[in-house]
């Protein structure tokens, strides 16, 4: 059996470990356009920080493809699928055959048409190339603009920042975070960033991009001209632009695969076309709080996914529960939070919510109900047992009896199945009879 | 593989599990170095409507935990079945992502080093220090297999008693 995985991140590389976990015998291939071993792009802040060096972002041990007898052709680039002749076409013109393929190609950053941003030109964070180019252009000053107040923008502002940048973030939205926090949360995160000497223009639009002009050109203080709707000039010898992904599904179009924004999968992540299968950042699958097909970007939700491509392309059928497509944690300065679901819902929505707000101690927790079901929920500043929340979303359980306690600092597993302790030993004991 | 057991009916919240967890994990062995040096415990005694609940991890088979971990520091040893994010190359950097993934909120966070903090069933001893320090026998270490068997024995000897 030949398995050939094309992508080397959170899906790719936990398929390949599960699939020689569960065939010692069959080749494996790892194919990458990244000529490096596997590394985290979620740590890629940490290496533009400077806090974690560059051998330091593999998420596996430094000979994981060795120790797994798994081939790997890495700085080659899959240009073409030829579903029925089952080979991969490579940029070099080679082909490489398949039994079974994975497309765990992730996804890229998008340009957004800002004016100007051809002048300036379009510098996004998304892989070591990426990172490499920004700690690059850091030599010329200390000045960034950092366009998007999203998770990535944020952390990547808050990594330059660390190294010692003066850095501003502009983001179109009311509030920084908008995808996935309300404005009550994004307040408490915006000042935690705001006392790190960060500064956010948030609710601006950016009119104009203006590269060095004139003298200003000259030398190695070059400044851009980032202009805001409201006039605002900001100066930055670098600008970077964190405006969102698209799901890189380029290889499949041709081949019959159906594509939505993303490969459609089912919930084996098989494709449309047979003996082709998508994970991760590139594939769209059954979102768990709206029951519609959707991307599903985040780490946690790649590697299930990979996992059980994996599973299902060494012939043992496991399905995929669906998946929670918005759910994050970050802390940048010293905050943390955590939000999923449906999770900036509010009444006006015909949704039922609950709320603790402790602004002097920096403590929000929201929950998102429909009919007695936790459809979302925001955690900021005090996290413990917030993956108890998370699961009774993931559950979708009737929580009418528990409800009262939800936002309790005190709300623990154990209200969950009251008698639970007993009845799991039992459950235990007839597992191991 | 031995697991940490719990008879809630049996605990009756003196947290001397937590006491020992911390000493254990902190650098003087001792229960008031432990406070000193700020050392957290890893169980957590909760409770629920006053009843003592206490939480420790269960290092599932299928970790959440691990799968949610995007540096790779949380991993589950296949030789022990240990579930952890210390001791490896790969290093914990305080993203959280397992404490938003673990269903039992057994995860916490290390105040002193920002990174995640959950029971390693205390590698150094033989058996863990919070089992070791119960007094109430609530907690118990031992295989789910061999606990089912004596659970099984002991039910046929008070049925046959009765019989």
């Amino acid at each position: 059996m030949r398995y050939l995985i094309i992508g080397s991140s959170a899906a790719g590389i936990k398929a390949a470990e599960t699939l020689r976990g569960l065939d010692r015998e069959a080749s494996i291939t790892v194919l990458s356009e990244e000529n490096e071993p596997p590394y985290s792009r979620c740590l890629l802040p940490e290496y533009l920080s400077g806090k974690k060096s560059r051998e330091e972002l593999t998420f596996r041990a430094g000979n994981f493809f060795k120790d797994n007898n798994i081939e790997t052709m890495l700085g080659e680039r899959a240009v073409y699928v030829d579903p029925a002749g089952q080979e991969v076409i490579l940029e070099s013109g080679e082909a490489v055959g398949y039994d079974k393929l994975l497309v765990a190609t992730g996804a890229s950053s998008t340009c957004p048409p800002l004016p100007g941003i051809d002048k300036v030109g379009f510098t996004g964070i998304r892989n070591l190339d990426d990172a490499d180019l920004i700690l690059n252009r850091c030599r010329s000053g200390n000045k960034a603009v950092v366009i998007g107040g999203g998770f990535v923008g944020l952390e990547t502002a808050y990594a330059l920042n660390r190294r010692g940048l003066d850095v501003a973030v502009v983001e179109l939205a009311p509030h920084i975070l908008a995808l996935q926090f309300d404005a009550t949360a994004a307040e408490i995160l915006a000042n935690d960033m705001k006392q790190s000497g960060i500064k956010i223009y948030a609710g601006t639009a950016t009119r104009e991009l203006r590269p060095p002009e004139g003298l200003g050109r000259l030398g190695s203080e070059a400044e851009n001209t980032v202009v805001l709707d409201d006039g605002t000039e900001l100066k930055a010898h670098l600008v970077l632009t964190c405006t969102g992904t698209k799901p890189n599904v380029e290889l499949l179009v041709g081949t019959g695969a159906e594509i939505n924004r993303g490969i459609v999968v089912n919930e084996y992540m098989e494709t449309t076309v047979p003996n082709i299968y998508a994970a991760g950042d590139a594939c769209e699958s059954t979102d768990l709080v709206s029951g519609e097909k959707g991307l599903t970007p985040i780490w946690p939700n790649a590697v299930i996914q990979g996992k059980t491509a994996a599973y299902n392309m060494a012939g043992r059928p496991r399905k995929v529960s669906p998946l929670l497509g918005l759910q994050n944690a970050v802390e940048f300065r010293e905050v943390p939070a955590i939000a999923a679901g449906l999770s900036t819902s509010g009444p006006q929505d015909g949704l039922e919510i609950l709320t603790v707000h402790q602004p002097t101690r920096g403590i929000y927790r929201k929950i998102v109900l429909e009919e007695n079901v936790i459809k979302g929920m925001i955690f900021v500043g005090n996290i413990q047992n917030a993956g108890v929340i998370a699961a009774l979303i993931r559950k979708q359980a009737d929580v009418s009896k528990i409800k009262d306690k939800l936002l309790d600092y005190s709300f623990n597993y154990g209200y969950l199945w009251p008698g639970m302790v007993k009845k799991e030993l039992e459950e235990m004991e007839a597992e191991a009879v | 593989m031995k697991e940490i057991l719990l008879d809630y009916d049996k605990c009756n919240g003196c947290m001397a599990c937590a006491q020992a967890c911390a000493a254990e994990h902190s650098e003087s062995k001792t229960i008031v170095g432990a406070i000193l040096e700020g050392v957290r415990p890893r169980i957590f005694v909760q409770s629920v409507d006053g009843k003592p609940f206490p939480i420790i991890c269960r290092h599932c088979e299928d970790a959440p935990c691990v799968d949610a971990c995007m540096a790779g520091a949380m991993q589950k040893d296949p030789e022990t079945g240990v579930v952890t994010n210390e001791g490896h190359a790969e290093a914990c950097v305080g993203c959280w992502m397992c404490i938003m993934a673990c269903p039992y909120g057994a995860v916490d966070r290390d105040y002193r080093s920002n990174t995640a903090l959950k029971c390693d069933r205390c590698p150094e001893r033989e058996i863990p220090a919070c089992v070791a320090s119960c007094p109430n026998n609530a907690l118990f270490y031992t295989d789910v297999n061999v606990y089912a068997d004596a659970r099984r024995t002991a039910e046929g000897r008070r049925l046959l008693a009765i019989g």
